[in-house]
């Protein structure tokens, strides 16, 4: 169904700007197309030093797809540009960064190996500390490369670090290799690989009816270790906090795999919890020439201002910092954020309150599993 | 003998010296000395015999526009020698007249050739003995008013010299007025006093273009010093300035004052034709940082491109540098990249006040880039948030 709603006219595909996925000889191929560019604006009869024009990733460049057939949306870009330039003394350093990014990406494409963000900025550090002073910063120099070739950070030979973890009635079997049953993991879980193209060849299959998303490890740790799948036939799935594209993209495989499993998300009641499940539901507007293929159809089950009120007690709830009020604020402002959940945000922001999932805890450390229960058999979640 | 003393004393309206030797060499040092400051003497009309004085006093006007005159490189100038002395029948006095030219390689001339020698020669002559031989670069400029109703038009041409002194030069051996620029100003072939209009001028140049960075600017009895702010060690800049009528028709009734848009432009000429012919010589402050960043770009760059193992791509890349194949390696490659880099910057920098050049894109193909092009502020260090940017 998924398929069919992005081939139809009202796709709005002729706005959508976005990643190729692309094999290492493409990657450096385009790298080598860019350094010839420049050099030939360099040599001409009229030379110039060539600006980069990157994808803008902000809001007032993001468009919202519905899909028709289906209840599902997500973020993306459209065509709208930044540059980075050295004839501009506020983007001059950035200008450089993005060069220094491609020379150690082709190098890496070349000796066909793959590199952590980790590892990128420590060899920067080392090799350029005029120019990088901070692992943000290379992180957003990987994506203002991203925005320029137009490939998506797998392809430049970059992953991201082992993050999330998953646990339940889940088999997983990596080619040529021995079947691993995620319910009997431990309460670590199976580790999900930063590898994209591992996570890709995967053979996955379920008894599950559900997939709970889990925002913090800790509550993900409790669960499994309570065997909670053994209760409620689900798979537990966590990015320990920020949604890496890795737990991303294998959510969004299982979804695609599995397209009857019910995908829940369990947060704080928080702006950034909200924020988190989002990210999941929706795509990221940071990473949004890639993100907007790994959004799925995930649902709030908690924690929710009902739960608050019915279940919380008032000693539990702590004050809202100002970083959530800003979350809060850029939630309101959204798009694409349904009424429901801006009701959600509303009381947030009204209360001056917050509560952690843990502070279910107060009714007994097997009370989170009852309620997860409870919530699923009502079908409570927006 | 005192020839020493006389050049030190140039600066009076009068210069005299006392020697008690014979008539003949007494014109032979004369002569030295104004071959010193660059007179032929073609001829000499003797109408004396001195030969018997014991002792011969030489009394000359050498005023110190004269001196101006050698500067501008006036095509003929006529003067007299007066030599008297003492002897047994009393005080003497006879005369010779000396006819003086300048380079006849200049005649007919162009006043602006012979203002930029003039300035080159006066440079040379006052150049410490940690200049830099020939190391001058010098930009002219002229400036025209479209004329009077009597046809008498306005001219202003000025010359710009920057020399540079050895990098061996102890920072202690850095005098104040190396800081210091006296413009030399002229009117009508005459130096002078400058003219308000052209002070005002003077102060109204966008220096900084230029990347300099004027402290003040002093008028001490017409005589006018820029001083500079934050001006390299080794760095020294002289100006000269002169404002004349191409005819003079009514000498007195003319109003004669130099227009100030005339002296401004004729300065900003001379920067800019300075400029033009001498990369990397007065650089905005905006292009000399750009330049700062040449050579980790050259760097980077020169690293892509020889860690390829795609020889095409590394042939057409040294091609398009100019780099022989049997020359390519690091430094050559970065080197060379360094310098175009920095030469676009120049030109750039120069050009950056005439037009404002659309900017050209690394991929120009992409359609939509220019209907949607929208040029987002980028602040170094920007956190702003967005919920779905986590």
């Amino acid at each position: 169904m998924g398929e069919l709603s992005r081939s139809t006219i009202f796709f709005s595909d002729q706005h959508l700007c976005y990643a190729d996925i692309l094999s290492p000889s493409q990657v450096r191929a385009r790298i080598e197309v860019a350094v010839l560019n420049f050099l030939k604006a360099l040599s001409s009869n009229s030379p110039s030093i060539s600006d980069l024009s990157l994808i803008s990733r902000n809001s007032s460049n993001s468009r919202v797809s519905r899909g028709l057939l289906t209840g599902d949306s997500w973020i993306f870009l459209s065509h709208s540009f930044c540059t980075r330039s050295l004839t501009k003394e506020n983007s001059a350093k950035s200008f450089i960064r993005v060069w220094k990014v491609m020379e150690i990406c082709y190098q890496v494409l070349v000796q066909e190996k793959r590199v952590t963000q980790r590892e990128l900025y420590y060899k920067l550090l080392c090799d350029s500390p005029d120019y990088f002073t901070s692992q943000l910063q290379v992180n957003r120099t990987i994506q203002d490369l991203v925005a320029l070739l137009r490939c998506s950070r797998y392809s430049l030979g970059i992953m991201a670090s082992s993050r999330g973890a998953i646990a339940g009635r889940l088999l997983l079997q990596e080619p040529d290799k021995e079947v691993v049953d995620c319910s009997t993991c431990g309460s670590s879980g199976y580790a999900i690989s930063g590898d994209l193209e591992l996570l890709g060849k995967l053979t996955m299959g379920t008894d599950a009816r559900y997939i709970i998303m889990v925002e913090k490890h800790a509550v993900f740790q409790r669960l499994a270790e309570d065997r909670v799948f053994n209760q409620i036939p689900c798979i537990l799935i966590t990015a320990k906090g920020f949604p890496d594209i890795a737990t991303r993209f294998l959510l969004h495989r299982m979804c695609k795999m599995f397209p009857n499993l019910l995908v829940l998300g369990l947060v704080d009641w928080n702006p950034a919890g909200l924020a988190i499940l989002c990210t999941f539901k929706f795509g990221s507007i940071g990473m949004g020439l890639e993100a907007y293929r790994y959004a799925c159809n995930i649902k709030w089950l908690g924690l929710r201002k009902d739960d608050i009120n019915q279940l919380i007690p008032k000693e539990c709830l702590v004050p809202l910092k100002p970083r959530d009020l800003q979350i809060a604020k850029s939630l309101m402002s959204s798009e694409i954020l349904q009424d429901s959940y801006k009701e959600e945000v509303a009381a947030m922001v009204q209360s001056g309150r917050r509560a952690e999932i843990e502070a279910l805890y107060c009714h007994g450390y097997d009370y989170l599993v009852k309620f997860l229960a409870t919530k699923i058999v009502q079908a409570n979640y927006l | 003998m005192g020839w020493d003393a006389l050049s030190c004393n140039y600066n009076g309206t009068e210069v005299s010296v006392s020697i008690s030797k014979s008539l003949d060499d007494l014109l032979a040092e004369v002569t030295c000395f104004l071959q010193k400051v660059q007179f032929s003497c073609l001829s000499a009309d003797s109408t004396n015999d001195f030969s018997n004085y014991k002792e011969i006093s030489v009394n000359y006007s050498f005023p110190w526009h004269f001196m101006q005159m050698i500067l501008l490189k006036v095509p003929k100038v006529v003067m007299e020698l007066l030599v008297g002395g003492d002897d047994s029948l009393g005080s003497q006095i006879g005369s010779r007249i000396l006819v003086i030219e300048g380079s006849s390689v200049y005649s007919p001339v162009e006043s602006i050739k012979c203002l930029k020698l003039g300035l080159k020669d006066y440079v040379r002559k006052h150049q410490t003995r940690f200049s830099v031989g020939e190391n001058l670069k010098v930009g002219t400029g002229v400036a025209n008013s479209s004329g009077s109703s009597q046809g008498n038009s306005q001219v202003v041409e000025a010359v710009v010299i920057i020399s540079e002194m050895s990098e061996l030069v102890p920072s202690s051996c850095i005098r104040e007025q190396d800081m210091k620029t006296e413009v030399l100003y002229f009117e009508d072939f005459v130096s002078c006093s400058i003219a308000q209009s052209s002070l005002d001028a003077l102060t109204n140049i966008n220096w900084k273009s230029y990347g300099l960075a004027l402290r003040s600017i002093a008028n001490h009895d017409g005589s006018v010093m820029l001083e500079w702010e934050n001006l390299l060690p080794d760095f020294h800049i002289h100006i000269a300035i002169h404002c004349y009528h191409r005819q003079v028709k009514q000498w007195v009734a003319e109003n004669s004052l130099p227009d100030r848009n005339l002296v401004r432009k004729a300065v900003k000429c001379a920067l800019d034709d300075l400029k033009e012919n001498n990369q990397g010589v007065l650089l905005s402050r905006r292009a000399l940082k750009m330049c700062d960043y040449a050579p980790d770009l050259a760097k980077t760059l020169a690293q892509l491109i020889l860690s390829s193992n795609d020889l095409n791509f590394q042939e057409e890349c040294c091609s398009l540098l100019g780099v022989q194949s049997q020359e390519v390696n690091m430094d050559n490659v970065g080197n060379c990249i360094r310098e175009k880099i920095i030469s676009v910057i120049g030109l750039n920098d120069r050009n950056s006040q005439k037009n404002k050049e659309a900017p050209t894109f690394l991929f120009e193909d992409d359609c939509f880039q220019k209907e949607h092009f929208m040029e987002e502020e980028y602040h170094e260090g920007e956190e702003a948030y967005n919920f779905l940017d986590l």
